[in-house]
């Protein structure tokens, strides 16, 4: 990837990406904090937790909120390093580690989701 | 006859190389020094906050996801985890943490209006606009974050 970043890859796809994961990313925040500190319960507390996440459809906000917030905040991170013209050994390395944390991160949370059970339990969301 | 062209042109040649080992090159050691000292103007301070609040932003999530892994151990543990962030203290990081990721969005906006609105001709004044609301919303956040705590003063 980066070893022809003159040539075959100029990034421009990731760019785009970037920008258009940000838009979503914007939406899905605002979302978020007004879920999450509108009531400070409906943040901090077990059961509002089970509640949402006793609907599929908030499930799966919640995945590509993950997903799209750690391809967003890597790439990001691996843009700045590309600012800087270091050896290759150096970019393989650093592109490996972002992308095994990056993917471990993403299993961890996913398997956080996932483990929650489905009950509906009472009525603060 | 290339001969020729070369010796014609050695002095030429000579005084471009010349000129050209007097040009300021890249130099590693003073990077911080030099980068510092560039005259700064809107777009180099939130090309610089963005960077920062970004960097900031993945670190947090990683920690997010760590914070909210007793989910999968039931409600006593995640109870248990739970004490410590709403501290007075944690939310009040938290309210900062809203500070970084307002900058964070509202630069993000306007790097896409100036990518693709046309916003070259009007990124000064998004800058500053995004500040006006940036901070619009951070004390409003404030005062909805601690608004049992504001009570309480109230009374």
């Amino acid at each position: 990837m980066f070893k022809y970043q003159n040539t075959k890859s100029s990034g421009s796809k990731s760019w785009v990406i970037q920008r258009v994961t940000g838009i979503a990313l914007v939406i899905l925040m605002i979302g978020h904090y007004i879920l999450m500190h509108y009531n400070p319960d409906s943040g901090h507390t077990y059961q509002a937790v089970l509640n949402r996440m006793s609907y599929s459809w908030y499930r799966i906000i919640d995945i590509s909120f993950l997903i799209l917030g750690m391809y967003h905040g890597l790439n990001g991170v691996w843009g700045i390093f590309r600012d800087y013209k270091l050896k290759t050994w150096q970019n393989y390395t650093i592109f490996a580690l972002l992308l095994i944390f990056g993917l471990a991160f993403v299993a961890w949370g996913l398997s956080i989701i996932l483990s929650i059970p489905y009950v509906h339990t009472s009525n603060i969301h | 006859m290339l001969i020729l062209c070369l010796i014609i042109n050695l002095p030429f040649i000579l005084m471009s190389q010349n000129s050209y080992s007097k040009i300021k090159t890249f130099d590693q050691k003073n990077w911080v020094k030099e980068n510092l000292s560039y005259k700064k103007d809107t777009g180099s301070w939130a090309w610089i906050l963005h960077r920062i609040t970004g960097v900031a932003l993945i670190g947090y999530l990683f920690l997010h996801i760590y914070s909210l892994s007793p989910l999968t151990q039931g409600e006593a543990a995640f109870t248990d985890k739970m004490k410590s962030f709403t501290t007075p203290f944690f939310m009040f990081i938290e309210w900062l943490l809203f500070a970084f990721v307002l900058f964070h969005s509202l630069n993000g906006i306007r790097i896409v209006l100036v990518d693709w609105a046309d916003g070259a001709k009007y990124h000064r004044s998004l800058y500053v606009w995004s500040w006006i609301v940036g901070v619009i919303l951070f004390v409003m956040m404030g005062v909805i974050m601690f608004s049992y705590e504001i009570g309480l003063l109230a009374k």
